[in-house]
């Protein structure tokens, strides 16, 4: 599988992952890496976060649509 | 995704919880007083409005500090360790400040009256109906038992449905006060009594400590407790929460 971002402009780049949200595949240069922090607790106990990140690929478009624009 | 509170944070919840409840609930009381309502009318209204006030904080507030908002359960979930010894203390504090504020904002808002005239809806024990406080002690812990059954049916237990906690134990907190509230007042809440019973001792209002100790302390703790080990014993939910 190729990487989208890179089919699109033209060059044919070997996808190494696929987005979490979109399922686009992407290469190294188009990945982002998202860690997302984990949550325990709610009523009746105080939330606390976790101490280990769950790991996200995704790409651009919905790293900023998820993650930046919060 | 937000920051964990700080200890702080987590202790003006509960303040601020509490402040909610004793407001509109207890308030509820003397503003039903005020207005003559009387019999299954006073009843429901102060029971709505309780439940009411308890569902919403615990949506307001629950991710906070986890809505305790009443020293039974703080002490009751600690007993089984689902929550750390070191906040119980701080926790009843900042609750039992809550009760206090909300009572003695509640003479800010119709004067002394509410104390001298409607106790600023404190509970106390129906003695005309012959409720003595053995009676009150097994009443309020029989109510708290039922209140901390159901948080730990509808919240701490993971197999619960998500979502519907604050609803349930809002409904619950009401009809416990339409069956006890004739009896003694159904405080199920230390906190919930020691408010107005400090407003009523700073402005002149009925407040019977001899009652608070055992029925309003003792007994619903008791209950919360008792709750929580029978919960476990015949539910068994996750060790972890």
């Amino acid at each position: 599988m190729k990487c989208y971002v890179c089919e699109k402009s033209g060059n044919a780049t070997e996808a190494i992952a696929v987005c979490i949200v979109c399922g686009m595949a992407l290469c190294k240069d188009h990945l982002v890496r998202a860690d997302i922090d984990m949550w325990e607790g709610g009523y009746p106990f105080p939330p606390s976060k976790l101490k280990k990140k769950l790991p996200r690929i995704l790409c651009k478009e919905c790293y900023d649509a998820l993650i930046t624009q919060r | 995704m937000g920051k964990e509170p700080t200890s702080m944070q987590k202790y003006l919840a509960e303040l601020l919880g509490t402040f909610m409840l004793v407001w509109i609930g207890p308030g509820a009381g003397v503003v039903a007083g005020m207005l003559g309502v009387k019999g299954l009318a006073d009843v429901l209204a102060i029971a709505l409005a309780f439940g009411i006030a308890v569902a919403a904080a615990i949506h307001v507030v629950g991710k906070i500090s986890g809505c305790h908002i009443n020293p039974a359960v703080t002490i009751a979930l600690a007993s089984r360790g689902r929550f750390p010894w070191k906040d119980v203390f701080p926790y009843i504090c900042f609750q039992l400040a809550g009760a206090v504020i909300a009572s003695l904002l509640f003479v800010a808002c119709l004067g002394s009256q509410a104390s001298t005239s409607f106790g600023l809806g404190a509970t106390t024990l129906n003695s005309g109906a012959g409720v003595t406080i053995p009676m009150g002690m097994i009443g309020e812990a029989i109510g708290t038992f039922f209140l901390m059954f159901t948080i730990m049916g509808v919240a701490v237990d993971s197999r619960a449905p998500g979502g519907w906690a604050g609803w349930i134990i809002g409904m619950v907190v009401a009809g416990i006060i339409i069956t006890l509230g004739p009896m003694t007042g159904a405080s199920i809440n230390p906190a919930r009594t020691f408010g107005p019973y400090v407003g009523n001792l700073i402005f002149g209002g009925p407040c019977p400590w001899d009652q608070f100790i055992l029925v309003y302390c003792v007994a619903p703790i008791l209950g919360a407790i008792i709750a929580v080990f029978v919960y476990d014993y015949i539910a068994q939910p996750d060790k972890g929460k």
